[in-house]
């Protein structure tokens, strides 16, 4: 701690850090010094110089952002000389900057133009002429007017610092200078929005809202993102009803949050608002009618619904009906939806509509992690991710861990293609799905394979299949890395989660952990799952915490069972589902389909039923639990969801009243969740859990072939699937395509742009014809053909598939 | 008391007051009479007059207004409303842009607030309208209003800058 003076207060900072930290640290009161140039999450540049202050005994002003605080120091913010210099900067800005802000989209949220009120002159003597810079066409996110670009490099470092893309730069120099990507091309950064909120002129502003609507004319409310397990704070602007316009959710922007988003968002939680007011949104309730659809109101609808269910119910009885709820619902919406169920008899309860694997779910904790992980990333020294495409799935903690590699940390990859993640890997194992447990067996093997009584606890299987394992050299590394890191964390991502042989990589994943004395964190792809576990949205476990004996169907034996009756809410499954044909073929010969769904598609109008309009998260009220098993609540932001859409809770809490059950008489969100807290309070219950059976190691042949089906950044669920600019930038990568690598290609004797058949392992799944493309990122033995796009449906993200030339 | 009771009664006896009153109805009597014929005449106004809302254009025909929305945001009774998008060639310009005339009571801050001059309050106070919904002034209305009284607007300006 240093002593110093600014503008004769008398202040303390941490020696090192900058004037400018210092003031900023010390609150406005003391005071506020202007920047363009400068900001908390990048590095310096102190190019802009607008923060000159004047120091005692200095020559010349000095800038703020670049000049360390020493003991006794003497700094006036306000004094002449400092004014002076800072109204001297501001002109020499103003020079080339059109003085028009009527015309621009950032007026009147513009930080140039908010200090030019504080030191801009009233006249001018400058007569000659400005210069004028080409707009770059930089994708359909962010719109440019690189005249009004005061050469800040804000935008430039976020790039190559945090996005971890170098894909802005200054091109030529002094007058000549401008930024451009070097090559036009749209931006790949899946954060790039960000430098929206950085520029601070409006040189880059966003295109979806452009023109739409001026800052003082929107309301911020207070929201929690909805599209990956961050629960990233974002403010919701909202423009209030008008004559000729409903009240509409107009932008997404970010909230700052240290421990979690910092003051970031990522390009899908930013723009997936987008999608809100797609043609697909459903406005009204509907009802289908002797295979008519017809546009209804909420009395009737929930009546006809409830007639439906309860002739199922009292036809085939409560075992017939099955429920899938999306986790992305709040934790309020899940807990209703099994307790509504479950006061129905409904056995058949889920959630874990990605996985293709439950064997070890009566195993699982019942808190998913409290690991309070995410801040420390930047800390932590050695990561081992397994089955994550952690750049599309979650933005933001993987600009965490670059950070984290910036200072030397090592990240080893386990993965079925090696994706691009835009930071440095130490190591990578890229081999085929079930590569993937057998190259973490090795690492097991080459940290304890020796240690017999070890492997004598574990289950049958998994301690074969160690004991199988000759690890290479790759594996080798990793092992001793991690041997050797303090506190190594271990990553599972969406593609571990939706392996078929997931409870192996987990039990492994967790040995491997308590051996090295590692952190394991669950990467979701949804933004509740662990919200949906709390709430135990799930067929084997009551809201007590306690194990059912006879536990009900999983997500993927409810559809392959064919029931009766389903439940939908918050889903499509024909692309949510890692089983689109499963799922459509149970719910098309379903007799009764009742859907809660903000939108609907066209396999939905043939399968459902009853649709039920309900709110979008941007609209919702009630909380998410995020990785750190933080619960976040947020309440509604508009007055109104979209049309004669509803809250979720309120829409279930009715569907139950109209059911006759008693118990749900919630007046507000509140009361459920404190209800619903009451609940967790006792939930800790020891219990036996008996040991489970795992299944036996499956043969694999020379002819395997495995699946790599991702969900694609932007297809991950019903919202960003309908945000139009997201939809281009999908469109651009040119997905729907069966990638594999050259020695497979050889081995199937199919080249680049020939059409192949593929389809799921099963005698009678129905084949889908796509173009090849030859990628040296793919496993051997491994196709990679994304999930949840539109027309292609093959069961099993990672399962084996067959493919005929 | 007694000698104010006697002025009056003098006052009352000599008839005062009545000539008093009756030398300005005298005066005014013969000087020119102020009344007009209206609506066939009407009085002079200042160029400054704040008369019907109009929309105004560029010679070349481009409508000024480029949407910033100052004048929504400026006028205290809520009588403009906008909508704003993005026009082919890139510009920003309104797709709605309403007044409602009976919510409009002329301050002209409307006119204060705009950068490009665009919408004016022009001299003309004869307007009616005969149906509900007329009041609503519309952006196609606005502009040809505009169109119509160009000339006078532009005429107004130059007086007022002068
Ligand atoms: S960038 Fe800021 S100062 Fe420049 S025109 Fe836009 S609002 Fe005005
Ligand atoms: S575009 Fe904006 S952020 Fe980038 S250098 Fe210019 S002013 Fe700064
Ligand atoms: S009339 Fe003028 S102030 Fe109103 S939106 Fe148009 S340009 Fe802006
Ligand atoms: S903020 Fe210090 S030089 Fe730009």
């Amino acid at each position: 701690m240093i002593k110093f003076e600014i503008d004769g207060k008398k202040i303390q900072a941490k020696s090192g850090s900058t004037i400018i930290e210092a003031a900023d640290a010390a609150g406005v009161d003391v005071s506020h010094i202007p920047r363009f140039c400068y900001h908390s999450k990048l590095s310096i540049a102190a190019s802009c110089r607008m923060c000159l202050v004047e120091v005692e005994n200095g020559r010349k002003p000095l800038p703020a952002c670049a000049t360390t605080v020493t003991a006794g120091m003497k700094i006036y913010t306000k004094s002449h000389q400092a004014m002076q210099a800072q109204k001297e900067v501001m002109s020499f800005l103003l020079i080339n900057h059109p003085l028009d802000c009527p015309i621009c989209d950032q007026g009147g949220e513009c930080e140039l133009q908010d200090l030019s009120m504080g030191y801009g002159r009233t006249s001018t003597s400058f007569i000659e002429g400005k210069r004028s810079i080409k707009d770059k066409d930089i994708g359909p996110l962010i719109a440019t007017e690189m005249t009004r670009c005061i050469h800040c490099t804000r935008c430039v470092r976020f790039c190559s610092e945090i996005a971890g893309l170098r894909e802005l730069g200054i091109l030529g120099r002094g007058e000549h200078s401008e930024i451009s990507t070097y090559v036009e091309h749209s931006m790949q950064s899946e954060l790039a929005g960000n430098i929206i909120d950085l520029c601070p002129v409006g040189a880059l502003t966003s295109k979806p809202f452009r023109f739409k609507a001026r800052a003082w004319e929107l309301r911020a409310r207070a929201g929690i993102a909805g599209h990956d397990c961050l629960g990233s704070n974002i403010n919701i602007h909202i423009k209030r009803e008008s004559d000729s316009q409903p009240e509409r959710i107009m932008r997404v922007v970010s909230r700052t949050n240290e421990k979690l988003n910092e003051t970031w968002l990522s390009d899908r939680d930013r723009f997936s608002y987008t999608g809100l007011y797609h043609a697909d949104r459903l406005a009204r309730p509907m009802i289908k009618q002797i295979g008519k659809w017809q546009e209804t109101d909420w009395e009737t609808a929930l009546t006809v619904a409830t007639q439906k269910l309860q002739n199922v119910i009292a036809q085939n009885g409560a075992q017939a009906v099955g429920g899938l709820i999306s986790p992305n619902s709040t934790v309020e919406e899940c807990y209703l939806f099994q307790a509504w169920l479950r006061s129905l008899g409904v056995p058949h309860i889920d959630h874990r509509i990605r996985q293709s694997d439950f064997d070890h779910q009566i195993q699982s904790p019942l808190v998913w992690s409290t690991c309070k992980c995410v801040q420390s990333l930047e800390e932590t020294t050695s990561f081992l991710l397994i089955g994550s495409f952690i750049r599309e799935e979650q933005p933001l903690i993987t600009s965490r861990i670059r950070k984290a590699t910036q200072g030397g940390a090592r990240v080893h990859v386990i993965n079925p293609v090696d994706f691009d993640f835009h930071l440095t890997l130490t190591n990578r194992c890229i081999v085929s799905p079930w590569g993937m447990v057998c190259s973490l067996a090795a690492i097991a093997q080459v940290l304890f394979g020796n240690d017999k009584k070890k492997l004598n606890i574990m289950p049958k299987p998994i301690a074969e299949l160690i004991r199988q394992q000759k690890p290479n050299t790759v594996e080798h590394d990793i092992a001793r890395d991690l041997q050797q890191d303090k506190a190594p964390l271990i990553l599972l991502g969406a593609l571990a989660q939706a392996h078929p042989y997931f409870s192996y990589l987990r039990v492994l994943s967790e040995t491997i952990a308590i051996e090295i004395g590692a952190k394991t964190l669950h990467l979701t792809d949804s933004a509740n799952e662990a919200g949906a576990w709390l709430a135990t949205a799930l067929p084997h476990r009551r809201i007590d915490g306690v194990s059912i004996k006879e536990p009900g169907y999983n997500a993927k034996a409810m559809l392959a069972k064919t029931l009766k009756s389903y439940c939908l809410f918050g889903l499509e499954p024909t692309y949510d589902s890692a089983y689109p044909e499963l799922a459509r073929t149970a719910l098309q010969q379903a007799e009764c389909v009742i859907v809660c769904s903000a939108f609907k598609n066209k396999a939905m109008l043939e399968y459902a039923d009853v649709l039920l309009p309900i709110a979008t998260h941007l609209e919702n009220e009630g909380s998410f639990v995020n990785i750190e098993g933080t619960r976040q609540s947020f309440q509604r932001s508009v007055n109104k969801p979209f049309a004669e859409a509803r809250c979720g809770w309120k829409v279930l809490r009715v569907l139950a009243n109209f059911m006759g059950r008693p118990g749900f008489d919630y007046q507000t969100v509140l009361e459920l969740s404190s209800e619903l807290s009451r609940n967790l309070e006792n939930d800790l219950q020891s219990e036996h859990i008996p040991p489970v059976d795992f299944k036996p190691l499956p043969t694999v042949s020379d002819n395997t072939v495995w699946r790599c089906g991702y969900w694609p950044i932007y297809r991950n669920d019903s919202l960003v699937r309908r945000a139009e600019p997201l939809q281009v930038l999908t469109v651009e990568q040119d997905l729907a395509k069966l990638r594999l690598g050259a020695a497979l290609a050889t081995h199937l004797k199919v080249n680049n742009g020939d059409r192949v058949s593929v389809s799921s392992d099963h005698p009678d799944a129905k084949p889908v014809t796509l173009q090849v493309l030859i990628d040296q990122r793919i496993a051997d033995a491994t196709v990679c053909l994304p999930s949840g796009l539109p027309d292609i449906a093959i069961n099993g993200p990672l399962s084996v598939v067959r493919i005929t030339t | 008391m007694s000698l104010s009771f006697a002025k009056r009664q003098i006052n009352s006896l000599l008839l005062l007051e009545l000539f008093r009153g009756l030398s300005i109805t005298g005066r005014v009597f013969l000087t020119r009479a102020i009344t007009i014929r209206y609506p066939e005449e009407d009085t002079p106004i200042s160029p400054r007059f704040r008369g019907m809302l109009a929309l105004r254009r560029y010679a070349n025909g481009e409508e000024r207004c480029i949407g910033c929305r100052l004048c929504e945001a400026a006028c205290p009774a809520l009588a403009i409303t906008i909508e704003a998008d993005v026009r082919s060639d890139g510009s920003r310009r309104t797709t709605i842009y309403d007044i409602d005339a009976f919510k409009c009571m002329h301050c002209g801050f409307c006119e204060e607030a705009c950068p490009v001059d665009a919408i004016v309050l022009t001299s003309e106070m004869h307007y009616h309208m005969e149906a509900r919904g007329e009041n609503i002034f519309t952006k196609d209305k606005l502009l040809a209003i505009g169109d119509l009284y160009e000339e006078k607007i532009a005429q107004d300006r130059e007086k007022d800058n002068a």
